[in-house]
């Protein structure tokens, strides 16, 4: 499907709602319209809590605040002031204003760098408790418990509010459904799935998640508004923890992490909740109670994912699933020309000055000092535990080190995060294949190319230009022919292929790597090899490899730094170190079992064991 | 009776097989060494045998039992080790937490002893959170606390991977000594082919989800005939 069908399709199921939403009062009855109106609104509150939750993956129970900020925004303005058109855009102002405010704080707080994903929930847990309580502690200016009646509003009739909330919630839910299908919106599964990960591509997560963040609130927000102005009563019950914890069960109940499902949920519990409130007035929570318990027990993924899936096994049994989906992105070269790298600076491209790393009492790493130029590649070697992988990381990120100095193309990292050492030319592949399980090959790419190229917010790329190092890898590893294949079923090497490129795909100037070929036959080391040689030689990268097999080192390193016990004890040519006492000793051993380490077949093994 | 015997396994993943009818069996004590590229099988053998992946064809009998349709535990109570290739370890767990809960025979001391043989650097760590050790130092935790058990057959996803050369070489007389004393037997998938021909009695290379060529390491061309399936 091109994209530009794709889009029209979307518009054309939006517009058709749009229409069923316009004909919604001249089916429905008065107490129908009347009720759903201000379930329509819910589900637009709902609608964020699934972009938080379902795709940020940020439990929040503290949507009701915005939703209260822009209700009473407009309580509080048209009870004081008076209503006026211009009050009216004050009051919107404010609502959107205040909640953006807050939203920031919080936003603030629970995701700034060092926060954990459960630390954002207890805020957002706290945060509707603190404003219930501001709004009873209000007096007569936020009508405490009673909350503020009473005041004058929009002279619009009850099929025009119907009009309006509806109106408002398939326009969020298009945007939003647009903008989770584009490329932009894949980042916010790529962060929920693997946040270190982006951060290590360069990406500030903390950033985007208060950026969307915002979006909700003010979403919420002007849901709020809207609700303020249509009911003519604001009460604390809407910012209440009560209310907050409802949209996260609505949205667990439609199907969390597809965003129609928690619209759906959101307005069929709600208006059944009015129905059943005025039937059964005692009961009705049990009932609703129960239900909610049956249909989570029963269906886990919620309510759409199964309504989805009957008619598609119904499809399945008349027509057979093409085995593998065709993929949408084609890759291309990336021209030199127009690289995008961090412009080389002045002195070596890495230097690392009395580096001393301790964890507690415990000294990891001490006195480290060396230097690399751009066009060397050197190799890590040292025992299990010397400290290569935190020197990696102390390399990567400026605040791993205890003390000392780090300067990558020239300049201090000092105490930067990892984003913003990448943007220093810093590129790390990890020692345990680090990628996006659930995103395919090429997804995995994009992401990794997000920082060279802004992803659009509707579009998606069908495109991918990649830097020539990275099209290398791929081709050797056969990975461009398994470009839609989610990276979950990928064999262990492939997916250490598949982290080296998305490293490569940064074009950095320094590189990290840590046992890069690690679960890759002899053949594909040797070819991974010659890229890294390509790469150096040509290109002038630094490239700094963690690696065991030695054989491997002398073919492709000009330098060896063997770290011991947390300090550099040797730092010479590949000869130097191979004939070195002390690395027998403590690194290659003897070979007393017999295993000889030289990979390539020699006489002494063809011999009958 | 075989310690393991496997017929006909086919599994993989939703649409995708990998591996392909294959069939083995292990008498008690031996171990196989299982080859091959990348993407050919070899890691979904074990997860299949252990029970993590479907069968979709195919049966499999450890000691005799029926093991075709047991989820993971019961396959791991039925004596089967499973050294994973990631995320193998309790890493917010101290050494010792991750031996403990892994080791579940009355004499612990007893079973530390036997990591001491295997990895004596352990036992001054065992207060140590496993996720602050090297990639190398918590491969040597997984495989000692896999022998500690007392595991009758262990399932070892390329063990070597991350390991300096010279545990490499100790690590081959861990798992020979390991096998003499307790008659362990093992199934061992490796990319690292000297030690792999060093430990193992057999080898066999998968392609494409099937066995392409067995043969024992104690022929002389093995090395070779291994090779000619690794670099094509």
């Amino acid at each position: 499907m091109t994209e530009a069908r794709r889009l029209s399709l979307i518009l054309a199921v939006a517009l058709a709602a749009l229409a069923a939403i316009f004909a919604g009062p001249y089916v429905l009855d008065t107490y129908s319209v009347n009720v759903l109106t201000r379930s329509l609104l819910y589900a637009a509150v709902a609608l964020t809590v699934d972009l938080l939750w379902g795709f940020l993956g940020i439990l929040t129970f503290g949507q009701s605040v915005f939703f209260a900020c822009g209700a009473y925004a407009a309580g509080l303005v048209f009870t004081h002031m008076d209503f006026s058109t211009s009050n009216a855009f004050l009051a919107l102002g404010l609502g959107v204003g205040g909640a953006l405010l807050v939203a920031a704080i919080v936003g603030w707080l629970a995701f700034w760098h060092g926060a954990s994903a459960l630390y954002a929930s207890v805020i957002t847990l706290v945060l509707p408790i603190v404003a219930t309580q501001l709004l009873y502690s209000g007096g007569t200016f936020t009508g405490s418990s009673s909350g503020l009646s009473g005041f004058m509003s929009f002279d619009l009739s009850m099929e025009a509010w119907f009009w309006l909330s509806g109106s408002f919630l398939v326009g969020v839910t298009t945007l939003a459904y647009i903008f989770v299908k584009s490329d932009a919106g894949r980042l916010l599964v790529a962060v929920r799935e693997n946040e270190q990960r982006c951060k290590y591509l360069g990406l500030d997560t903390s950033r985007l998640k208060i950026l969307v963040y915002l979006a909700c609130a003010a979403i919420a927000a002007v849901a709020g508004y809207i609700y303020a102005g249509y009911a003519m009563v604001v009460a604390p019950e809407l910012a209440g923890f009560v209310f907050g914890t409802e949209l996260v069960i609505w949205t667990a109940l439609g199907g969390r992490g597809t965003l129609l499902g928690p619209v759906f949920g959101a307005l069929i519990v709600d208006y059944e909740s009015a129905q059943l409130a005025g039937d059964y007035p005692f009961v009705w929570q049990l009932i609703i109670g129960t239900l909610f318990v049956l249909v989570i027990v029963a269906f886990p993924r919620g309510l759409l994912p199964v309504v989805f899936d009957v008619p598609r096994k119904l499809l399945g049994l008349l027509r057979p699933r093409t085995a593998a989906p065709a993929t949408s992105v084609t890759l291309s070269t990336l021209d030199p020309a127009s690289t995008q790298g961090v412009e080389p600076g002045d002195g070596p491209a890495l230097a690392v000055a009395d580096v001393v790393k301790r964890f507690g009492s415990l000294t990891v790493l001490e006195g480290i000092d060396f230097e690399a130029r751009a066009g060397e590649l050197v190799s890590l070697v040292g025992p299990n535990g010397a400290g290569k992988t935190t020197l990696m990381r102390c390399i990567a990120d400026g605040a791993e080190r205890s003390a000392g100095t780090i300067k990558v193309n020239g300049y201090d990292i000092g105490r930067k995060p990892p984003e913003a050492c990448v943007a220093l030319g810093v590129g790390r592949k990890f020692q345990m294949a680090n990628v996006f399980e659930t995103l395919t090959v090429a997804q995995c790419l994009q992401i990794a190319r997000v920082r060279h190229a802004r992803p659009s917010l509707w579009r998606r790329a069908s495109d991918l230009p990649l830097p020539e190092a990275a099209m290398h890898v791929l081709a050797t590893t056969g990975l461009d022919r398994q470009l839609a294949t989610p990276a979950h079923l990928l064999s262990h090497g492939m997916k250490q292929a598949l982290e080296l490129s998305m490293v490569l795909a940064l074009e950095p100037r320094v590189l990290l790597l840590d046992e890069p070929t690690a679960g890759l036959t002899k053949t594909e080391r040797m070819q991974i090899g010659a890229i890294l040689i390509d790469l150096a030689k040509k290109q002038g990268l630094c490239v700094l490899l963690v690696e065991h097999d030695l054989d491997f080192v002398r073919e492709i390193s000009s330098r060896v730094i063997v770290l011991h016990q947390g300090r550099i004890v040797l730092d010479g040519s590949v000869e130097e170190v191979v004939a070195s006492e002390l690395v027998k000793q403590v690194y290659a051993g003897s070979g007393h079992a017999g295993i000889d380490h030289e990979t390539a077949p020699t006489p002494s093994q063809e011999m009958p064991a | 009776m075989s310690a393991l015997s496997v017929e006909n396994l086919s599994s993989g993943y939703a649409g995708a097989v990998v591996l392909r009818e294959v069939s083995l069996a292990l008498a008690p004590g031996e171990i196989l060494a299982v080859l091959g590229k990348n993407g050919m099988g070899k890691s979904t053998l074990l997860k299949a045998v252990m029970g993590f992946l479907p069968k979709m064809t195919g049966t499999v009998a450890i000691s005799g039992s029926e093991a075709t349709r047991l989820s993971p535990h019961r396959v791991a109570r039925l004596g089967v080790g499973y050294v994973a290739q990631e995320k193998a370890l309790f890493q917010d767990m101290s050494v010792e937490e991750n031996l403990r809960l892994a080791i579940r025979r009355p004499d612990f001391e007893a079973a530390l002893a036997e990591v001491e043989a295997s990895f004596p650097f352990l036992l001054q760590r065992l207060k140590q959170r496993a996720g602050t050790l090297s990639g190398g130092e918590q491969k040597m935790l997984l495989m000692a606390r896999s022998l500690a058990t007392g595991a009758k057959l262990l399932l070892v996803d390329e063990i070597t991977e991350g390991l300096q050369p010279s545990v490499i070489d100790r690590l081959a007389g861990v798992i020979r000594s390991a096998r003499e004393r307790h008659g362990t037997t093992m199934l061992l998938v490796e990319q690292h082919l000297p030690f792999a021909l060093a430990v193992a009695d057999r080898w066999a290379v998968l392609d494409r989800g099937e066995f392409a060529e067995t043969g024992a390491t104690s022929e002389p061309d093995s090395r070779a005939r291994v090779l000619k399936h690794l670099s094509v």
